[in-house]
């Protein structure tokens, strides 16, 4: 081993000293000092609160049940069956998920116009819409490598299809079902992009009540006591979602094997329909978001593309609605190249010896933390005299480096521990010294994930919008900000240009996660996991 | 001569649109046990997945006292079978495994339960209705599978190389002990197998599947 990996833990321990720990103490100092804490406690006993908190957990039972009612359908036609367009099924059963939250938001308006009135209803659609890849992906694993004899075993004892199902099949899908309910939960519960542009009082969820008390009412002590609570409740269904899966024991499981089509007229008709249903149901908010930016005064037309560039076009007067895609760009670069190299060394940390390797399990603790609750951390600790760091414009892509750090360590050590050490030992004999013999070993495999996960860094700073709506400043928005900014104005101009902007922000996200999943092909699980991890922080 | 339990006439095998094997001709009389033998991957699992219906025929007909079933679910067809696995649903205790297809006969819980442990003392695994499937040996899993599949008292019960996962020496003590259960019962069964040793300690009659015409 050559000797500076023992040292490869230091750069993502300042980092996340820095970054993480700091924001979050100094969040904690600023509720516990003086009248603060007593105001936090007070703001605990709020009925505001409770309400607030009754209304999102309901919210996002409601979304849960219907991302499990369509998704389990879903999971199985995508994930057991052999038939042509199977590959592209799953692809497209993907896409909801990696869309930036806001974007989706506004696709649904876009499609359902003022049919559907804003509110509970449209949020929770939205919600489902989004998670339902988080069912079929989770879900539709555990079921392609479901033995189907079990059933028939049951069928020969004398139960009927359906019956066969619900005693032997949903047992061994449970814990599937259970960790997958959990994520939805959780994505659905501190939800803020979607609840803010398709909800009503009825739908705030504690993540946007954490920015209306800190941006509208600027009560601090009020946003703390908010963020403790969503950070306690998070943590039990993320914990209660874990033991369950763990209870798992896959004693039904046999190598995945695709089935072929059911012989049956009617199940036949069914995968098919279900399939097409698929294919509608995922294309058709994306298109309508499409057509949106094309229409205008009635008619179909390109003005709102063309006035992309126009400064009044904007929400400010400092810039066009396109330069808030420079802004994302340079933001989405920045955290991928600040993410890649801390989360790479992170990752690199688990091979070496002792304790160093601690540093990759903290390097997870970003996950548990909710954007908003950075958000606020990260401007109340570089946001302010004495060290305020706004104008610089590094708080953004420093926080959502935070977000993408995890999510590099996610793909990048599994893929290590999954290589043949021994390698460095065989070169080392033929003479290379530590580092070459290291890169000899390592380093083909840590090209390409650690490409992989910049490339999907990159993505999740594209699409975030809970820290960014902390802490952009209002010069100088992201595309996601820009978006709802333009929305919170009334008018055909604010529309239009809201649609174009998504979707650019579309096609690069898509292109972005294509390219990585086409790198990463002969490491398909590592980026999968990848995605998954994507999501879970530009969900808020 | 008595109406065969099970018969099957002109027989086609096939798998996703692909016909390997047709007019196959099989006849069990009551309570007879026959071994087919061919050597792996000659078709003799999509034999007892076709008769039971697990797999769709491509052609002839299942006839199971002479009523004709080709067409029937599987749950209605009385046709029991046991796969190389056990296969027991790990989620239920080794009683309600015996119980579910009494349970799926319409009979009540208690009686269930009472039966199985009968079916569990004949397959000598008396007081071990509480146990999880998971604690239990490889032959003593596929024990519990027999009692399972005999226990709604299908017409004819399909044996699908039901040893071929346990040791030899295992092999050789369960399959006597297998034999003997099937007299006992008096079911009908058809006992396919690589084996050619196996197939004459179990069976009354051994036949080739180039004899019945695959």
């Amino acid at each position: 081993m050559p000797r500076w990996l023992r040292w490869a833990w230091l750069p993502p321990a300042v980092f996340l000293a820095v970054f993480l720990a700091y924001p979050l103490v100094s969040l904690g100092l600023t509720v516990a000092s003086g009248e603060g804490a007593q105001a936090a406690v007070d703001r605990l006993a709020s009925a505001t609160l409770w309400q607030v908190t009754a209304l999102a957990v309901l919210q996002a039972l409601a979304s849960t049940l219907l991302a499990l009612a369509v998704g389990l359908p879903l999971a199985n036609v995508v994930s057991r069956y052999r038939y042509r367009g199977r590959a592209l099924a799953q692809a497209l059963v993907t896409v909801p998920f990696v869309l930036p939250t806001v974007v989706v938001a506004l696709a649904f308006r876009s499609l359902l116009g003022d049919g559907v009135p804003q509110g509970f209803a449209l949020v929770v659609l939205a919600h489902a819409y989004v998670n339902l890849a988080v069912v079929a992906r989770i879900v539709g694993a555990q079921w392609s490598q479901h033995d189907s004899d079990y059933e028939n075993v049951a069928r020969t004892l004398g139960a009927t299809r359906w019956r066969a199902f619900v005693d032997v099949t949903l047992p061994s899908l449970r814990p599937a079902i259970v960790s997958s309910a959990a994520v939805v939960f959780v994505f659905s519960f501190t939800s803020l992009g979607i609840v803010l542009l398709l909800g009503d009082s009825t739908t705030r969820t504690l993540e946007s009540q954490i920015l209306r008390q800190t941006s509208v009412l600027l009560d601090f002590p009020g946003a703390a006591a908010t963020a403790l609570v969503q950070l306690a409740l998070v943590t039990a269904v993320l914990l209660a979602g874990a033991s369950a899966g763990r209870r798992s024991a896959a004693r039904t499981m046999r190598p995945a094997r695709l089935l072929p089509m059911p012989s049956a007229r009617v199940p036949r008709l069914a995968v098919r329909a279900t399939v097409s249903a698929a294919f509608v149901v995922v294309l058709a908010p994306v298109l309508a978001l499409t057509a949106g930016s094309l229409r205008a005064q009635g008619g179909w037309s390109l003005a709102w593309w063309q006035s992309l560039g126009s400064v009044d076009a904007g929400t400010t007067r400092l810039g066009s609605p396109l330069s808030a895609l420079t802004v994302s760009l340079t933001y989405a670069l920045i955290t991928a190249a600040v993410a890649a190299v801390i989360g790479g060394l992170a990752a690199v940390a688990v091979l070496a010896p002792g304790r160093a390797r601690i540093v990759a399990i903290l390097a997870m603790v970003p996950l548990g933390v909710s954007s908003a609750t950075l958000g606020l951390g990260t401007l109340l600790a570089f946001g302010r005299p004495p060290v305020d760091l706004r104008a610089t414009g590094l708080l953004v892509p420093m926080a959502h480096a935070l977000v993408a750090v995890p999510l590099v360590v996610a793909v990048v050590a599994p893929a290590l521990r999954s290589t043949d050490g021994r390698r460095l030992a065989v070169a080392a004999t033929l003479g290379a010294r530590p580092t070459r013999a290291f890169m000899t070993a390592y380093g083909s495999v840590l090209r390409v994930v650690v490409i992989a996960s910049a490339g999907l860094a990159g993505a999740v700073s594209l699409g975030e919008f809970g820290a960014a709506a902390f802490l952009s400043r209002a010069g100088s928005p992201t595309v996601p900000v820009q978006i709802v900014r333009l929305l919170g104005r009334p008018g055909e101009q604010s529309y239009g240009v809201a649609a174009a902007l998504a979707v650019i922000l579309v096609v690069v996200t898509l292109a972005l996660v294509l390219l990585v999943d086409r790198m990463g092909g002969t490491r398909s699980r590592s980026a999968d996991s990848g995605v998954a991890v994507t999501r879970s922080r530009s969900a808020t | 001569m008595t109406a065969p339990r099970l018969e099957t006439r002109g027989l086609a095998l096939g798998y996703e649109g692909q016909v390997f094997a047709r007019g196959i001709d099989l006849r069990l009389a009551p309570a007879e046990i026959v071994a087919v033998l061919g050597p792996s991957g000659s078709g003799k699992s999509t034999l007892l997945g076709t008769i039971a219906g697990v797999v769709p025929a491509a052609g002839g007909t299942v006839l199971v006292d002479g009523r004709d079933v080709t067409h029937e679910p599987i749950h209605r067809r009385g046709i029991g079978l046991i796969f190389q696995e056990p296969l027991l649903f790990p989620h239920l205790s080794v009683s309600d495994n015996v119980a579910y297809g009494l349970r799926r006969h319409g009979m009540a819980r208690a009686d269930a339960r009472a039966r199985a442990e009968e079916l569990l003392a004949w397959v000598d695994l008396a007081g071990y209705g509480d146990r999880r499937p998971d604690e239990l040996s490889g032959g003593q899993a596929q024990r519990v599978a027999l009692a399972r599949a005999l226990a709604p008292q299908p017409a004819v019960l399909l044996l699908d190389e039901p040893f071929s996962a346990l040791d030899l020496d295992l092999r050789q003590r369960l399959a006597s002990d297998v034999a003997r259960t099937l007299r006992q019962a008096g079911v009908a069964a058809l006992h396919v197998t690589h084996d050619p040793q196996e197939a004459t300690a179990v069976a009354d009659r051994v036949v080739t599947l180039a004899e019945i015409g695959a």
